[in-house]
């Protein structure tokens, strides 16, 4: 396995490391409203996840009617019709416009991924707007404590498939590799072939319909392959367009072949 | 109009059924479960048996996909040609059933059944019906 055990947070410890002690205290409190966070916004309701959004990754608006599951009219009447009782779920539902089950599914699943995002470490304080409720309205509320899990499981899922984050935020470029030993996967030759060296992650998935975090797990995968990689910042300051998230990097240039180097020597213990 | 939550109600209806979830295969994420669950922990489960799904929708053997990574199959079908996969145990069944939906997702059902009292046949036609059922209302 070319696993690397690295725990920072919480050496020695066995107890998780607490993403958020406001997100804490609001679901003890049994708290109604949304909590701002620098890269996404949670809406709970009476201490329950509702719903979660975040620019880094597609809304329910865009996962839906990209894949032909609902129409864009669809969804504007709906909204239309619904938004302002905040029952937009219920709404799309009832009309027939999609299967319950399938709205299930998809709010579940964004709701997780927007999380995932919202919940990423910042040193910009939150703020929490009591009494807020978003126009999707209940669908399936989630515990905050299953939301902390499975967003610090995944960030561990990513690591153990490919420690370096370097690809998550940064313009994509295929690299001029062949893949060797195995043949890429339809979904992930998808993305490769957006790599284009000005797409981030988020754009590629917003692109495609498709979750930002499942569009991670791909390339990470990628970026294990060699397949893909970041392109590094100019020197110039470009302007950037706005909306597009600036994440720090941790290392301005990291040792890409001696990272291959390394991963080479794991896989092969 | 049916939800995950009376989907898996309906999977638990079928005979010797033991415990069932519906899981993201990409993520490993159980967006559902009921019953029990062979090791304790559902979450663990469905990580485990997630890995097991993704490593069957993109084997190239069961995917009709060129060997070369050509243009072959490009974009056309959403999901994957498989359907699911039965995993049999000295004391149970594993079914997973792969979910075809309208939008980008990557979901299955996982059902486990007693070996005893589980019925093969008809827990794959029924878990079949209930996996389209789930998403088309």
């Amino acid at each position: 396995m070319s696993a690397i055990a690295a725990d920072p947070d919480a050496p020695g410890t066995d107890r998780p490391p607490v993403l958020s002690p406001m997100l804490r205290r609001l679901a003890a409190e049994r708290a109604t409203g949304a909590l701002m966070r620098d890269r996404g916004t949670l809406y709970l309701a009476d201490g329950q996840v509702v719903h979660a959004e975040s620019p880094a990754t597609p809304g329910i608006d865009v996962l839906l009617t990209a894949g032909g599951a609902l129409r864009h009219e669809g969804w504007w009447d709906a909204v239309a019709q619904a938004g302002a009782h905040r029952r937009v779920g219920r709404y799309l539902v009832e009309g027939g416009h999609v299967p319950g089950g399938a709205l299930e599914l998809c709010h579940l699943g964004a709701l997780y991924d927007a999380a995932f995002f919202a919940l990423a470490p910042t040193g910009t304080p939150a703020r929490f707007r009591y009494g807020v409720a978003h126009w999707i309205g209940p669908v399936r509320p989630v515990p905050v404590a299953a939301v902390e899990r499975e967003t610090l499981r995944r960030r561990e899922f990513l690591d153990r498939i490919w420690p370096d984050p370097a690809c998550d935020g940064a313009p994509l470029l295929r690299t001029s590799a062949h893949p060797s030993d195995a043949p890429v996967p339809a979904r992930q030759r998808r993305l490769l072939e957006l790599a284009d060296g000005v797409r981030t992650a988020s754009d590629i998935a917003r692109t495609l319909g498709r979750s930002a975090f499942h569009v991670l797990v791909d390339l990470r995968r990628l970026a294990a392959a060699g397949l893909v990689e970041a392109v590094r910042a100019q020197p110039l300051p470009a302007s950037s367009p706005a909306g597009r998230i600036a994440l720090p990097e941790v290392t301005a240039d990291p040792d890409i072949a001696l990272l291959r180097r390394l991963r080479d020597a794991l896989e092969a213990l | 109009m049916p939800g995950i939550d009376e989907c898996l109600l309906e999977v638990m209806r079928l005979p010797g059924a033991r415990g069932a979830s519906v899981v993201d295969w990409t993520s490993g994420l159980a967006l559902g479960t009921i019953g029990e669950s062979p090791n304790g922990d559902h979450e663990a489960t469905a990580a485990e048996t997630a890995e097991v799904a993704r490593m069957t929708a993109e084997q190239p053997a069961f995917a009709h996909l060129a060997p070369d990574g050509g243009p072959q199959d490009r974009g056309e079908a959403p999901g994957t040609p498989v359907e699911d996969v039965i995993v049999t145990t000295h004391d149970g069944y594993h079914m997973l059933r792969f979910v075809e939906t309208a939008f980008d997702s990557s979901v299955f059902l996982h059902l486990w059944l007693d070996r005893s009292e589980g019925n093969l046949a008809l827990a794959r036609m029924r878990l079949g019906e209930l996996a389209e059922r789930l998403v088309l209302a």
